[in-house]
């Protein structure tokens, strides 16, 4: 079983319009990986020059708010489902 | 004669088309993202540099400007390289976790695309200059200017440390002129492995704020700056810089000095005509009095004077400096921080509305 990993709008120029993709780990770092190698355009995003996790990247995972420093080791389990929230303020 | 607009937003990029000038048809493309720059390529592709607080940059590229598509590679600096500090506490204001304390040199924009001699350039923010000779799909840092040896000495302006001025010789493929706030201005003359600072002349006592410079690539060396210090003019390639603001208003900077502030300065280069925006000095940064007013010099800066014809009397917003455009064929296009978009198909003898209610506008490029 895979990841259900939900994209916001801004990002789904990249995906081809969908809002939905699924991947394969064992971590939230590991699901961003694989998103990233089948969809290189995402890779960008995800990360930064040092390969870090972009560090205001907030992910939702089965309910649970994760910031980007924790994104790396925070375990997922196959059917799991992580949203990336486009978290912006004001207007 | 086809005229299409790429007007760069906060939240997207307005993207206008007219055959005539007068009436434009409009759509809002790349919505969520800042849109901060566009070019177009000898072939006839768009690049639109985007951005976001968190997701970074990306290019996105059109043949049509009705379908876009991201490229893959971006201009990245590579690791470990370090970073400026206060351009770090001026961008991080959202850095929950602490990154930028670690010290490294990151892209957060794109705020010049620039094409020329089949390079695609890049100038960015935190300040670097990338270049790209296969339209985007692969970028190589400049590092003779990313690594310029006075690079510790530079300061950040209040908006970041910022290349956004690129410009090219179109004689000389050697030539290069980066425009940096607040570091200043620089030439290569060999193709981008060692630059010179080209600000002689500007009256500055802290920083060199440069705010956009514009020229002829044909007519390469006559060069016409606006800066956070005034407009001045260079005969000599930017060797050296004179006052050019007879006819402008002048007023008071934070500091005392007395000069025309403005930030977008553009040319018409079939008529040699100029256009910048006088706003109240740098402690309001609007028109003096809500008086929008586009001033115009027919004789290389000798001379200004006003073009308000169809302006609001009552605007209160700011023009950025990458916020006005020509389309070389006598259309001058201009937004503000406030979401107007006005236009002129007449050297400015009139202007006209073409859009308001648009998000903030950094950008505005004119193509035909």
């Amino acid at each position: 079983m895979t990841i259900r990993v939900q994209l916001p709008p801004v990002l789904r120029s990249v995906s081809g319009g969908r809002a939905e993709l699924q991947a394969s780990g064992n971590t939230i770092g590991e699901v961003l990986e694989d998103l990233a190698r089948t969809n290189p355009a995402l890779a960008l995003h995800f990360f930064d020059e040092a390969h870090a996790i972009r560090r205001n990247i907030v992910c939702i995972h089965d309910g649970e708010l994760v910031r980007a420093n924790c994104a790396r080791t925070h375990a997922v389990r196959p059917g799991d489902e992580i949203v990336l929230a486009n978290a912006l303020a004001g207007g | 004669m086809t005229i299409a607009l790429i007007v760069g937003t906060k939240k997207g990029a307005a993207i206008l088309k007219s055959e005539d000038r007068k009436n434009w048809s409009s759509e809002f493309a790349l919505k969520g993202w800042h849109v901060t720059a566009s070019a177009r390529d000898a072939d006839g592709r768009y690049y639109a540099a985007i951005a976001s607080d968190i997701f970074g940059v990306a290019i996105m590229v059109s043949d049509d400007l009705k379908e876009w598509r991201q490229l893959e590679a971006a201009p990245r600096f590579a690791p470990g390289k370090k970073g400026n500090a206060d351009h770090h506490r001026l961008v991080g204001a959202f850095d929950f976790e602490g990154k930028y304390k670690e010290g490294g040199r990151f892209v957060d924009q794109i705020w010049t695309l620039h094409f020329a001699h089949g390079n695609l350039y890049a100038g960015v923010s935190e300040a670097g200059l990338f270049v790209s000779k296969d339209r985007g799909e692969s970028w190589q840092e400049v590092e003779g200017f990313n690594e310029h040896p006075t690079r510790s000495t530079w300061m950040p302006g209040a908006g970041g440390l910022t290349a956004h001025t690129v410009l090219t010789d179109a004689n000389d493929p050697n030539r290069i002129w980066v425009g940096v706030s607040a570091a200043g201005f620089f030439r290569s003359d060999d193709g981008g492995k060692s630059w010179a600072q080209k600000n002689e002349g500007i009256d500055s006592t802290i920083g060199q704020c440069v705010h956009r410079i514009t020229h002829d690539p044909k007519n390469a060396s006559v060069l016409f700056r606006q800066d956070h210090r005034g407009v001045y003019k260079s005969e000599d390639a930017g060797d050296t810089w004179q006052r050019a603001e007879a006819g402008l208003p002048i007023t008071e900077l934070s500091d005392g000095h007395r000069c025309s502030f403005g930030f977008p300065i553009v040319m018409d280069r079939p008529s040699k005509k100029l256009f910048a925006i006088p706003l109240d000095g740098d402690n309001f940064r609007f028109p003096a009095n809500g008086h929008l007013a586009v001033y115009r010099s027919d004789d290389g800066a000798a001379h200004w004077s006003a073009r308000a014809n169809g302006l609001p009397d009552m605007s209160f917003a700011g023009i950025l400096r990458g916020a006005m455009g020509a389309d070389q064929k006598g259309g001058i296009y201009f937004g503000t921080t406030s979401g107007g978009l006005y236009g002129t198909a007449d050297l400015g003898e009139s202007w006209s509305e073409l859009a308001a209610g648009l998000p903030r506008i950094f950008s505005v490029e004119a193509y035909s």
